[in-house]
């Protein structure tokens, strides 16, 4: 992911999006291979109904919790300020709410309270199916679209004006899922709560104060995109591309009054008051119907979901969101040692700077980092959506790249830490937008993909499967340029959310993806004979590591790893589920013949081309080359790999540099974690911790992951905020089915004393855990579905032999 | 500007000057260690006429509604706000709403003399004349009608001879046989003030004075108790002989005093402050820095050049004082609308005015203010922190955006002002170490009007972007005690070009310099009982604004800003933040690629 290459010459200007139910162009009855994108779509839809929601959509009662059991998180479970957020910095000084699909930034100023609401359906764009003259994709707003913003939405309470209240403070409750601010003005504490519900599907804004204060102002919900308001508490519109969106906001207080006026809900005199927000879109993730609801009308049913939880006290929807939040979020502890007391006196900022600027390591913050990971995947990927580049926030409608998917690292970054920490529910809207985009997925590859001026068409001039572009967005369309083997990472992505739950259903779900990735491989994969043998083997086509070199490399060693690992989880799918044996084997034989990276004789390093010759920058951002080591698994330091192999892969780690940005540390750091060089994977881990001032990488206010795009402008990119958690847990387990690691690269700073519970392993285990000095005192591995494992730590190692929903642990892992 | 023919002067914030003035501030960066002379007194200023001036004045002055481009507000062209009607309003307004907090000058800027197509008018004397149709009372009448409503009027002039006013030579002076405008100006006409408008006065003939006298009579006699004299340098930004008006500033104050009447002399702008003893001995107040106002649709603007005063007022704060003070230019905080600014950004502008004991001028349409604006400008509590006997407020801890501005009150009070000068929401840290005492301390909200209760050790508050607090802060708690280390000692470490060099001001009359380009201070042995971090006290020299990176025992560094001292001469101090561990320490000072200012020692409180 990168500033697009000045070479891509993208039309702004290309036609408005087409429809996929309407264009009149493709006759699907005459086009020979139209057939097996049908199949591919009918299976697709099939599981379709057995898997996702709709994403805005009337919902059941939700279960009302009679109290509130007891926190078993720590107090430091909480990140707080001293300041509330500019208006016009949220994306940097927001606080993030969200129920999974519906998603706010709250700038918690005490005068004017201001959310920037998204929906993660919220885009413009459709289709995309018309490619340029150059055989490629464009990739504009208006036809490929971007994620954009829903609403916005004000409480503004004029006489609260920050300069004259006293003591004030914010915080995010993690363990909760709580955004509380608070001050004192004139002797009267205020307090304000603010969370999103997943039960009640609504954002909910909770005013209250003790000590005789009231609250007067007015609730404000606009659009974002020149809407009318229909009512003081509604608005809905719809974009050119059909898709039908809305909001409401009702307001209720007691003590005083609260009245319609205009566009605006004023309040007066109240003792207490809150506000309830909702919206959303007709999307449907249903290629069948074009990707919408025709049925639906968002802004009634925002109007209905907002009147309904109002029927409720702000004390009992907040109940019911904290209850529904800790089933997750209780899944995965995690204590790295002891902070000290001067540390824990400073605000999460000043914590951040501290960190940075005196060098010694701060254990609770770094834990508090690594869950509000897990704060952002409950809070961004629940039956909806996947997490985009922005996960679900915005603070304007032009996000760069779109706020879309890219495929050739950052959606796959996103959901590295969602099985390891313990949010395996939330990785289902990955592989559901996956499979409810298929059908289109399909459909244009086979349309378009040997188009005789794509540059990556297949030589071989057949075409099966599915495949996409670096860019995909919520339509079935892509944008910029083709990436052949983005469908083995997407699906080899999918594929290890299996070895985590081992859920067999899933895997029958997820079994089209992986197929249809190794059709289209069967296609394109080329024979060749490596010079000075005389044994053939298959490789790439003219293709392009990742935003790097050449751009019409054959062999190049990101796809070969990638489409290695693809074919070794299909066969081991289907092997699983008992299908297609004789395809299977035929996908088998395939991998053997396979050519794998050779370690170049002039630099030492694995080659990311079929080249002795380094052809692109050394310190490149991507690992492309790397994908084997992490997140692949294929090069190991256990003696199973020669070392000549994983010596060339340390060469290459080493010169691809330490001072990278977000995503770019957070995969150098996995890496390292796999190489078990605790020293430097935790450094990459502080180099993310940085704080960001003036757009610089780092860790914004917010703690939201910021990359500098140019000097002074820095743009946020969740991915980040996930891979450097992923790699966190990778220093302390590494797995893969049936054998586990404890410990692999624990740096010093958390080694004295530490444990985690809930972290999932790659076999289908979960493994709790504590350690002394460096060693495990106390192990618990638990089945969640396999039998049996080794566990490792240094030189020791145990065979461990569960049922499913059996546990046992383990003791005496002293080195 | 309207029309191509009108001379340059009024405008003074367009971009050449500013570029000038840049061009000018880097020419002084160069050595570190540049010893100059004292430019004299150093301490409390020399009252021209001790009972004008004994407090910062207030009133209104017409140039800011002048030289807006707010619609209606100059409907006869550029500048022709200024009418009597208008000056009258306004006087009316302010008699009104103003006077009992202490506001009473009604100050007339440029233009009074000028018709609207800014074509200066002048009697038989070569004395400016009022414009008959801005003025058709004339300027005597306006006077009067000022003071009939209880207050003061204020009248203006460019300093030197306007062009226009020479006469080919032959006009004579008032009362002075046998001179006329050929004997008070250099035979080669050079030219004078910011605008090159007038020729400069040759003081050596004695018809010069007699030029001055006969316009100091004019408006004595009108009953002018104020005179904005303009275009003054060195400042003004000019420089060099011919823009050296200090002559001419001697002549007004010797004219002045000759009148009997007691007429406050003001000197406006961006006044040099090599000559700071010279404005002190000659005038009752200075502009420190640029016209404040924006030459725009609105009065002011935050950035041009609202916040440029909080870099350029420090090196100025010690020659404030009764007699003569730091002028910082119009308050415009009257008219959110008009004015051009956020709340918290009025509130910030009159806050540093306050404390840095600025004159107080509103340039605000005073028929309009609006609720707040009324209440910042009649805050009774601000007001007083202004007016009272305390000493201007300078920063303590001025390296980043979160600023903190402090003085001592007689009664061992402080007064203290938080503020963030970031785009964005920030919590500021007042820390009583920086004031010098630890413990407890009772803090009180200006602003608000309320009474904060007891603080320990520090007070923190989240402030608004450009915003503000303003405190009296009553310390409960003990003195600080400080470990001294000069940064002289030979136990320190050198690096790069640093060297010891002399310095009379400095505590044991040496200091560390020439700490530029790669250079460092290390102090060794620097010894807390206690891990944490301290607000170490910096002693400095740096003629201008620079920065140096800090850091401890060789971690990360900071960089921190330090403000001019005004001249490499004088020493001040500045608190920065430095986390030590318990034992011994180190503290670097890096110059990085730049220059850093020249250290004279820190001294590290005892206690975190």
């Amino acid at each position: 992911m990168n500033p697009r290459p000045t070479d891509a010459g993208r039309d702004p200007d290309g036609d408005p999006a087409g429809d996929l139910n309407g264009d009149p162009g493709r006759d699907p009855g005459r086009d020979p291979s139209r057939r097996t994108a049908l199949s591919l779509a009918a299976t697709a839809g099939l599981t379709l109904a057995l898997g996702a929601l709709p994403a805005f959509t009337a919902s059941a009662a939700p279960r009302r919790p009679a109290d509130t059991a007891p926190l078993t998180g720590t107090s430091h479970d909480e990140l707080w300020w001293r300041a509330p957020g500019d208006e016009g910095s949220l994306i940097e000084q927001g606080l993030p709410v969200g129920n999974g699909r519906l998603g706010a930034l709250a700038s918690n100023d005490p005068g004017r309270e201001l959310l920037l609401i998204t929906d993660a359906t919220m885009w413009t764009g459709g289709l995309n199916d018309t490619l340029d003259s150059d055989g490629q994709f464009p990739y504009g707003r208006d036809d490929f679209g971007s994620f954009t913003l829903l609403a916005r939405l004000t409480v503004d309470i004029p006489d609260h004006d920050l300069s004259g209240v006293n003591g004030y403070r914010r915080a995010l409750d993690l363990a909760q899922g709580v955004v509380t601010s608070s001050y004192v003005r004139s002797g009267v504490t205020y307090r304000r709560q603010i969370f999103a519900s997943h039960p009640d599907d609504t954002i909910v804004l909770h005013f209250t104060q003790s000590g005789g204060g009231r609250y007067t102002g007015s609730v404000t919900l606009e659009g974002t995109h020149g809407e009318k308001p229909s009512h003081a508490g509604s608005f809905g519109a719809s974009f050119p591309n059909g898709l039908r969106y809305g909001a409401a906001v009702t307001a209720y207080g007691s003590g005083g009054r609260v009245r319609v006026n205009g566009t605006r809900v004023d309040f007066s005199g109240c003792t207490d008051l809150t506000v309830v927000v909702s919206g959303g879109t007709n999307y449907a993730p249903d290629a069948d119907s074009g990707y919408r609801d025709p049925t639906l009308d968002p802004e009634k049913l925002a109007r209905t979901k907002v009147l309904a939880a109002a029927r409720h006290s702000a004390d009992t929807l907040r109940r019911t969101h904290i209850a529904d939040y800790r089933r997750l979020y209780e899944r995965f502890t995690l204590s790295l040692g002891t902070s000290t007391d001067a540390q824990r006196s400073l605000d999460t900022w000043q914590r951040l700077t501290a960190r940075a600027r005196d060098g010694v390591p701060d254990p609770e913050l770094e834990a508090a980092y690594l869950q509000f990971s897990r704060y952002l995947m409950i809070s961004g990927s629940r039956d909806s959506l996947p997490l985009n580049l922005q996960g679900l926030w915005l603070d304007g409608n032009d996000p760069d790249w779109m706020g879309d998917y890219h495929t050739d690292i950052n959606i796959q970054m996103n959901y590295w830490m969602a099985d390891r920490a313990g949010l395996s529910p939330c990785f289902d809207a990955f592989a559901d937008y996956c499979l409810a985009q298929l059908p289109s997925w399909a459909e244009l590859t086979h349309g378009l993909f040997n188009d005789p001026r794509n540059r990556y068409r297949n030589s071989t001039e057949k075409v099966a499967g599915w495949t996409v572009a670096f860019s995909t967005n919520i339509h079935g369309g892509s944008g910029w340029w083709w990436h052949p083997a983005s469908n083995a990472w997407l699906s080899n992505s999918l594929y290890e959310h299996y070895e985590y739950t081992q859920s067999r259903a899933y895997l029958a779900k997820i079994y089209p993806l992986l197929k249809g990735a190794c059709e289209f491989w069967e296609a394109r994969l080329l024979t060749t004979t490596l010079p000075g043998t005389s044994g053939e083997v298959l490789i790439d086509d003219r293709d392009w590591s990742p935003e790097h070199g050449p751009q019409d490399a054959k062999g190049i060693t990101y796809a070969q790893e990638l489409v290695w690992a693809l074919f070794g989880n299909f066969a081991a799918a289907a092997a699983e589920l008992k299908r297609d044996t004789a395809y299977a084997e035929t996908i088998a034989s395939l991998r053997k013949k396979l050519y794998l990276p050779e370690v170049s004789p002039k630099t030492g390093r694995l080659q990311e081309w079929m080249s002795p010759d380094n052809l692109g920058e050394t310190t490149h951002r991507h690992l492309s080359p790397l994908i084997g080591l992490f997140p692949g698994d294929r090069i190991r330091p256990d003696g199973s790999t020669p070392q000549e192999i994983v010596d060339g892969a340390t060469a290459l780690l080493t010169a691809r540099g330490m001072n990278s940005f977000g995503w770019a540390n957070a995969w150098r750091a996995a890496c390292w974690a796999r190489l078990k060089d605790a020293d430097t994977a935790y450094q990459l881990v502080v180099n993310n911790l940085r704080p960001s001032t003036d757009g610089s990488n780092g860790t914004a206010f917010n703690l939201f992951d910021i990359y500098e795009v140019e000097k002074g402008r820095g743009i946020f990119q969740i991915d980040a905020n996930f891979g450097t958690p992923a790699a966190m847990s990778e220093m302390l387990l590494y797995s893969r089915p049936g054998h586990l690691e404890l410990l692999p690269a624990l740096p010093d700073a958390w080694a004295v004393s530490g444990s985690v519970t809930g972290l999932a392993a790659r076999g289908g285990f979960v493994v709790d855990l504590r350690w002394e000095h460096g060693v495990p005192t106390s192990v618990t591995i638990r089945s969640v579905g396999g039998r049996t494992t080794t566990v490792a730590h240094g030189s020791t190692s145990r065979t461990v032999r569960l049922a499913p929903g059996g546990s046992v642990t383990l003791k005496g892992f002293a080195r | 500007m309207r029309s191509p023919s009108y001379p340059v002067m009024p405008v003074r914030a367009l971009r050449p000057l500013v570029v000038l003035a840049l061009a000018a501030g880097l020419a002084t960066a160069a050595p570190a260690a540049r010893a100059q002379p004292e430019d004299g007194d150093a301490t409390a200023a020399t009252p021209a006429a001790s009972a004008t001036a004994a407090k910062p004045y207030m009133g209104w002055t017409s140039w800011s509604m002048q030289s807006s481009k707010y619609p209606g507000l100059n409907p006869n062209g550029d500048y022709s706000y200024l009418t009597e009607a208008n000056v009258l309003k306004q006087t009316d307004a302010l008699a009104a709403k103003l006077k009992k907090y202490g506001y009473e000058y009604i100050n007339i800027d440029a233009g009074w003399w000028r018709d609207y197509a800014w074509t200066p008018e002048f009697d038989k004397y070569g004395r400016q004349q009022a414009d008959p149709v801005r003025f058709p009372s004339g300027m005597k009448p306006v006077a009067d009608r000022i003071h009939a409503k209880g207050l003061k009027a204020g009248i203006y002039l460019p300093v030197g001879l306007e062009k226009e006013a020479y006469g080919g030579g032959k006009v004579p002076i008032w009362n002075a046989a046998g001179c006329t405008t050929a004997d008070i100006v250099y035979d080669d006409l050079r030219t004078t003030n910011g605008w090159d408008s007038a020729y400069k006065i040759d003081f050596s003939d004695p018809c010069a004075q007699k030029y001055i006298d006969s316009q100091a009579r004019m408006f004595a006699d009108w009953g002018y108790d104020f005179l904005k004299l303009d275009g003054v340098g060195p400042g003004s930004f000019k420089s060099g002989d011919n823009y050296d008006n200090v002559a001419d500033v001697a002549a007004w104050q010797k004219a002045i005093s000759a009148t009997g009447r007691p007429i406050h002399l003001e000197l406006s702008w961006s006044l040099d402050i090599g000559h700071a003893g010279d404005w002190k001995k000659h005038s009752n107040g200075w502009r420190v820095d640029t016209d404040v106002e924006c030459y725009c649709n609105t009065l002011v603007s935050w950035e041009n050049s609202v916040d440029d005063r909080w870099d350029d007022t420090p090196a100025w704060t010690r020659h404030a004082g009764p007699g003569g003070w730091n002028d910082l230019d119009s308050l415009d905080v009257g008219n959110g609308e008009m004015d051009g600014l956020t709340k918290a950004e009025r509130q910030s502008y009159a806050t540093l005015w306050a404390i840095a004991k600025s004159p107080l001028y509103t340039g605000d349409d005073v028929t309009k203010l609006d609720s707040y604006g009324l209440s910042l400008l009649t805050n009774r509590e601000v007001i007083a922190v202004n007016q009272g006997d305390a000493p201007p407020a300078r920063p303590v801890t001025p390296s980043d955006p979160q600023q903190v501005w402090a003085a001592e009150n007689h009664d061992g009070s402080y007064t203290v002002a938080l503020f963030n000068l970031a785009d964005r929401p920030a919590s500021v840290t007042a820390d009583w170490s920086t004031l010098g005492f630890t413990g407890k301390a009772a803090v009180r909200d200006l602003w608000n009007h309320e009474s904060l209760g007891t603080h320990k050790d520090r007070i923190t508050q989240a402030l608004p972007a450009h915003g503000s607090r303003l405190f009296t802060v009553t310390p409960h708690g003990d003195a600080l005690t400080w470990t001294g280390i000069e940064a002289e000692s030979p136990a320190n470490t050198l690096g790069g070009n640093a060297s010891v060099a002399d310095c009379a001001a400095c505590s044991d009359g040496h200091k560390v310099g020439n700490l530029y380009t790669g250079s460092e201070l290390t102090v060794n042995n620097v010894v807390v009982d206690k891990a944490g971090t301290y607000q170490i006290k910096v002693a400095y020299v740096s003629g201008d604004a620079r920065s140096a990176e800090i850091s401890a025992n060789g971690g990360g560094a900071t960089r921190h800003k330090f403000p001019s001292t005004g001249d490499w001469s004088t020493v001040n101090s500045v608190h920065v933040p430095v986390t030590l561990k318990a034992g011994s320490n180190t503290i670097t000072f890096d110059s990085g690629s730049g220059y850093a200012p020249d250290i004279d020692r820190i001294d590290v409180p005892k206690s975190s």
